[in-house]
């Protein structure tokens, strides 16, 4: 193409190439000035905190909301009868006291008077009534009803076999005093009004609203903050209450930012656009550990791996118990790296009943022997089985730890599958293969949460276990008030979870990982991951 | 046809980037034939001590999370990466050059038919298929392959369509007609082996789209599950440490694209020798 | 031009209707419920719920019930987010996506088609042959290691550009339309360039040269007239893979756009939401390819739209 050729000797000459030249190193020198610099991040806001939630919240109606996301911001715009202090110790928040009666069926709780809603009106024991009503009601389809289960006709009228609500056992006496009747005494019924589920409700607003009610402009609420703005999928907004009745937080506002990829919200944290992450990713914790930043707590949350005790070989309990044996926990914590606590046990260190010395410790010889004597000398001719967790990135890691320790201490061969998160719950339920990973959060800090998983009439048993024994020893725990008898009932009960009969292989208590930075003070950390806020300050430019 | 091709070979052989592809991937298909002799490590071998190691003498690519050794993992990973792409690439091409050049050749209402129907397939997001497919089938491979495929053969048929389209004008397969060979005959016999071409270099297209999709779908979890490890999935693995690992996602991260862009130069070189427009230039 | 813009919306409504149909279908074989949660509840709260929904009615009477629904264009309510409608959930997100994927095409147009000539001007220089290899990579470089790079580089190293968010601020949009828009603008480039050389080398140029008209009317007349058909004919597909990338930026740069939704939708099993965007995004394409031979005519009236 002769032409073309012609034009471009034309173009080329010798300015031009100097400009490029002098351009290019003018780039160069920004860029490498900019690279190496000095860095220049934005300064923090003097009274905003911004933090991260990993979703949308998928409600703030309190009697329908089930998941953690919601929670983090309900704990802050709401308050219950009661709440925890960062020991998980029982405290008056709308009840300022209660009585028990003597046969521990009887909970009498006297209201504050000074305690208003956001649009002035007084908070009034009929409210909670209200409240207990909504999420009883089977017409809510209330996912959480079965907590109040324990009321007196509670479950008869979520089934809808008792149609007037004053036969349940939660009645207004007065304004400001609500008694409640149990059907048999609990000893951990005290923590259950903390759940957001139990928080008193304007059943006006509802009616006047119906599904917009828990709008910003709406909602009424009554805890430390109000809910200032809602940008779906991106940011909740919350501001002080004034009209709060305790201590108002000295923060004026506090910004969830929706982010689902955890390093995207360690990007904005490194670069000052956020201040808290409560999340780290395996990968990353040893990049952030040793920063002045970084604080580690317990969590109460086990992670398991259970098993199909109907499938053979898992049939024998032998087998069950040399699997158990044959996992070195403690390179758990090297690899996850997040101070984890591997555990034998099922109750989680920090919840009464906790005891290290249960359960079945790493034991190569006597894994080894006992799957001899169950008919597979040195894994010789063992099945192949499956082991099946649900996706995502730690499990992945654990899942493939736990196939090379039962390969190198058993020569056994156990293949994995995985599945996405709806997809294993729904094969939980329908036909649980050999073995499966699973975790349980606590709702409420106490044993009973944790033990009554594995009852044979739990729905979240998916072991196919039933042992009588077990379930009256939790049954009679449940109800048994004296703490020291409570203490032996559970510890013959998790030894028969995890060193007799062993359906379940315990793994490890999770822990939170999290990032504050130090202009935040007032921020404590509790076991069960509770995001209060409500005692924040910001220091000044640090 | 003779000098078609041995045109076309001299016009390659010139094309030096395209040359260097076509023995960057020979290499990496020797590399995945004989990942376990080449392999220093197995690709599932823990070392729990050697953990998050950065690349050193002994592991040449560092190691990851549980202590493997990365250069094992990308060289099995060649395994995975390059048969998804192939075995993808070579479904999708034959049921879309089945499909393009009936409906190309056949023509009038059945054309229009089957284009409607590619039309409707094209206007359905081809992520919300494959993501429905792989949840049915499963974390399989087969799971992926049907997705991959599903997706890829719609524009390979639109593709054989056109040529077919234009060959079906030219004169000599009149003729063919005219003298009464049969359709099946002259499909096979004369239209075929003329777009054998284009559909070599569609080819060679198809298979870097299919590991980049497979990638993509590894890092929204939806990718290939242990014990597969593609190079998508290695590099989803060390997606988030990229700041503080950065080999965890760079290794695997490359080689994708080095692969990917040696069949993209390939097929470009391809093109332009088996372009007969170009001959008169 | 009118009744043939009018004739495609006609045709493309029956296609809408084959596209919800299969959908629906698809959606109710995989496996896993909406209300599959990791506590369970007992099945008279799970039924209560399901009720609620119309999930107990049988299949066929739901999607006449949503078929209905949808004639109404009402697409129902989400399944996860209680109380609020799926119109509801694509209003919020559906013009923060839109204005993500319209920036980067204008990007990819605006830069992709003068980097196309430029290189086709200068073929075979060194600026031909690292525009193109900047072209490639961008092809060749999966989207999420494209963006992750940005993000290190211009945010964390250099602290130009935020990490990631959507607020008001044009800094906000930078990062995520570049690399959202890298891939598009790499395509086009490339495209236009060897659409370029191609017509060049074409007889007709040569006859027009020959005829004496000097060089540039004859390089914008009828050179880029008809280079531009061939970017014209890969816009729709172009368009689609902006969409689909989109959902890679989005979750990496937090942006609150409907692409999100796509794979949140199927996870969490939503049904109207699933239905609702997977029909807005056909709509969009449907949208797309009409604009797409509407420019056909407007460039080369001699291309019958048949």
């Amino acid at each position: 193409m002769p032409w073309i050729q012609n034009l471009k000797t034309h173009e080329r000459t010798q300015p031009m190439k100097k400009i490029y030249g002098i351009i290019l190193a003018l780039i160069i020198l920004v860029i490498a000035w900019n690279f190496f610099g000095p860095k220049k991040f934005h300064s923090h806001p003097e009274k905003e905190f911004r933090f991260v939630i990993a979703s949308e919240p998928p409600t703030l109606d309190w009697s329908l909301a089930t998941d953690n996301v919601s929670a983090d911001i309900l704990f802050n715009l709401m308050e219950g009868l009661i709440q925890f202090d960062s020991d998980l110790n029982v405290k008056p928040a709308l009840a300022e006291r209660w009585d028990i009666s003597s046969d521990g069926k009887r909970y009498t709780f006297h209201l504050r008077s000074d305690a208003l809603w956001t649009d002035g009106k007084p908070i009034l024991a009929s409210h909670f009534v209200d409240g207990w009503e909504r999420l009883l009601n089977p017409k809510t389809a209330s996912d959480y009803a079965y907590f109040l289960f324990d009321v007196k006709n509670a479950k008869e009228y979520n089934a809808g076999k008792l149609t007037d609500f004053d036969t349940v056992g939660i009645h207004a006496q007065d304004d400001h005093t609500l008694v409640v009747d149990l059907w048999h005494p609990a000893s951990y019924f005290l923590k259950i009004p903390f759940f957001w589920v139990t928080f008193p409700i304007r059943k006006d607003i509802i009616e006047q609203f119906k599904d917009a009610w828990t709008d910003p402009k709406n909602i009424v609420t009554c805890g430390p903050f109000r809910l200032k703005e809602w940008k779906h999928d991106y940011s909740v907004t919350l501001e002080a209450n004034p009209s709060y009745y305790g201590e108002k937080p000295k923060i004026s506002t506090a910004t969830a930012y929706i982010i689902n990829e955890d390093s995207t919200a360690l990007s904005l944290y490194d670069t000052n656009k956020v201040d808290l992450i409560r999340r780290i990713p395996p990968l990353l914790i040893s990049h952030y550990k040793n920063l002045a930043d970084y604080k580690n707590s317990p969590f109460l949350r086990g992670y398991y791996y259970g098993m199909n005790v109907k499938k053979k070989p898992f049939t024998d309990s032998r087998i069950r118990k040399a699997f158990s044996l044959a996992i070195d926990r403690s390179q758990l914590s090297t690899i996850l790296q997040g101070n984890q606590i591997p555990t034998s046990s099922w109750i989680p260190k920090g919840m009464f009943g906790y005891d290290e010395t249960i359960g079945l410790k790493f034991d190569k010889e006597k894994a080894q022997l006992l799957l001899a004597q169950a008919g597979y000398p040195k894994g010789e001719h063992f099945p192949s089985i499956k082991m099946v967790y649900d996706t995502r990135d730690d499990n992945k890691i654990i899942a493939e730890f736990l196939q090379s320790q039962w390969k190198e201490h058993l020569n056994v061969t156990v293949s994995i599958d995985n599945q996405e998160w709806k997809v294993h719950l729904k094969m939980l339920e329908t036909n649980p293969p050999e073995l499966w990973r699973l975790g349980w959060g606590a709702d409420f800090p106490d044993p009973d949460n944790f033990m009554n998983l594995f009852t044979s009439y739990s729905g979240n048993n998916h072991t196919q276990w039933k042992n009588k024994e077990y379930d009256q020893l939790i049954e009679e725990a449940a109800k048994e008030l004296d703490s020291q008898k409570r203490l032996t009932l559970y510890q013959k009960a998790q030894h028969l979870l995890t060193e007799e009969d062993v359906p379940i292989i315990p793994l490890f208590i999770d822990s939170q990982n999290v990032l504050l930075k130090s202009y935040v003070k007032g921020y404590t950390l509790n076991p069960m991951s509770n995001n209060i806020l409500k005692n924040i300050s910001i220091s000044k430019n640090d | 046809m003779n000098t078609l091709w041995s045109d076309a070979f001299k016009t390659l052989s010139k094309n030096k980037p395209a040359l260097l592809s076509l023995f960057f991937i020979i290499f990496i298909i020797l590399v995945a034939l004989f990942a376990n002799l080449l392999a220093p490590y197995g690709y599932e071998i823990q070392n729990p001590s050697q953990r998050l190691m950065f690349p050193n003498r002994t592991f040449w690519m560092g190691t990851d999370i549980l202590g493997r050794d990365l250069l094992s993992r990308v060289i099995y990973g060649s395994r995975m990466s390059i048969s998804v792409g192939l075995i993808v690439a070579i479904c999708s091409l034959i049921v879309g050059t089945l499909y393009g050049s009936l409906s190309g050749y056949v023509g009038g209402k059945i054309d229009n038919l089957l284009m409607r129907i590619v039309d409707i397939l094209y206007t359905f997001p081809s992520l919300l298929l494959i993501i429905l497919i792989r949840v049915i089938f499963g974390q399989g491979l087969f799971g992926i392959f049907l997705a991959l495929t599903i997706v890829g053969w719609v524009d390979v048929s639109r593709i054989v369509r056109g040529q077919v389209l234009q060959l079906k004008e030219m004169a000599f397969i009149e003729a063919a007609r005219a003298v009464g060979v049969k359709n099946r005959f002259i499909i096979f016999k004369h239209i075929l082996p003329n777009i054998l071409g284009p559909i070599i270099v569609t080819l060679t297209f198809e298979i870097p789209a299919a590991i980049l999709s497979e990638s993509f779908l590894s890092f929204i979890g939806l990718g290939l599950q242990p014990p597969f490890s593609s190079w998508g999935s290695l590099a989803n693995d060390g997606f988030q440490a990229f700041k503080s690992f950065p080999h965890l996602i760079i290794f695997p991260g490359f080689s994708i694209f080095l692969t990917v862009l040696a069949f993209n130069l390939l097929g470009d070189g391809l093109r332009d020798a088996l372009d007969p427009k170009l001959k008169n230039a | 031009m009118i009744p043939f813009i009018l004739k495609r919306i006609f045709i493309s409504i029956p296609v809408i209707f084959v596209l919800a149909t299969i959908t629906f279908c698809i959606m109710r074989i995989t496996p896993g419920g909406p209300f599959d949660k990791d506590k369970a509840i007992p099945p008279e709260i799970k039924a209560n719920i399901e009720a609620k929904y119309h999930l107990d009615r049988p299949l066929w009477s739901q999607y006449f019930y949503y078929m209905k629904g949808l004639i109404q264009g009402d697409l129902g309510p989400s399944y996860k987010y209680l109380g609020r409608s799926v119109t509801d959930i694509i209003k919020d997100s559906l013009p923060v996506s839109v204005e993500l994927g319209l920036y980067a095409a204008f990007l990819a147009f605006l830069l992709g088609i003068p980097l196309g000539i430029i290189a086709a001007y200068k073929h075979g220089t060194w600026l031909d042959s690292s525009s193109m290899f900047i072209a490639i990579s961008g092809i060749t470089l999966p989207s999420f290691l494209v963006a992750a790079l940005l993000i290190y580089f211009f945010s964390f190293k250099m602290g130009w550009f935020p990490a990631g968010l959507w607020e008001g601020g044009w800094e906000y949009k930078i990062l995520p339309v570049a690399a959202l828009g890298l891939r598009p603008v790499a395509i086009i480039a490339r495209l236009m360039r060897t659409s370029m050389l191609d017509v060049i080398k074409a007889d007709y140029v040569r006859t027009a040269r020959a005829k004496g008209l000097s060089e540039f009317p004859v390089i914008l007349k009828h050179v880029l007239k008809n280079s531009l058909i061939p970017v014209i004919t890969i816009s729709g597909p172009l368009l689609a893979g902006i969409i689909t990338g989109s959902f890679v930026i989005e979750h990496v740069f937090a942006i609150p756009g409907m692409a999100k939704h796509f794979i949140l939708a199927v996870t969490n099993r939503d049904y109207p939401l699933i239905m609702g965007v997977t029909l807005i995004y056909a709509v969009l394409l449907i949208l797309a390819n009409i604009l797409v031979d509407v420019l056909y005519a407007v460039i080369d009236p001699r291309i019958k739209v048949s």
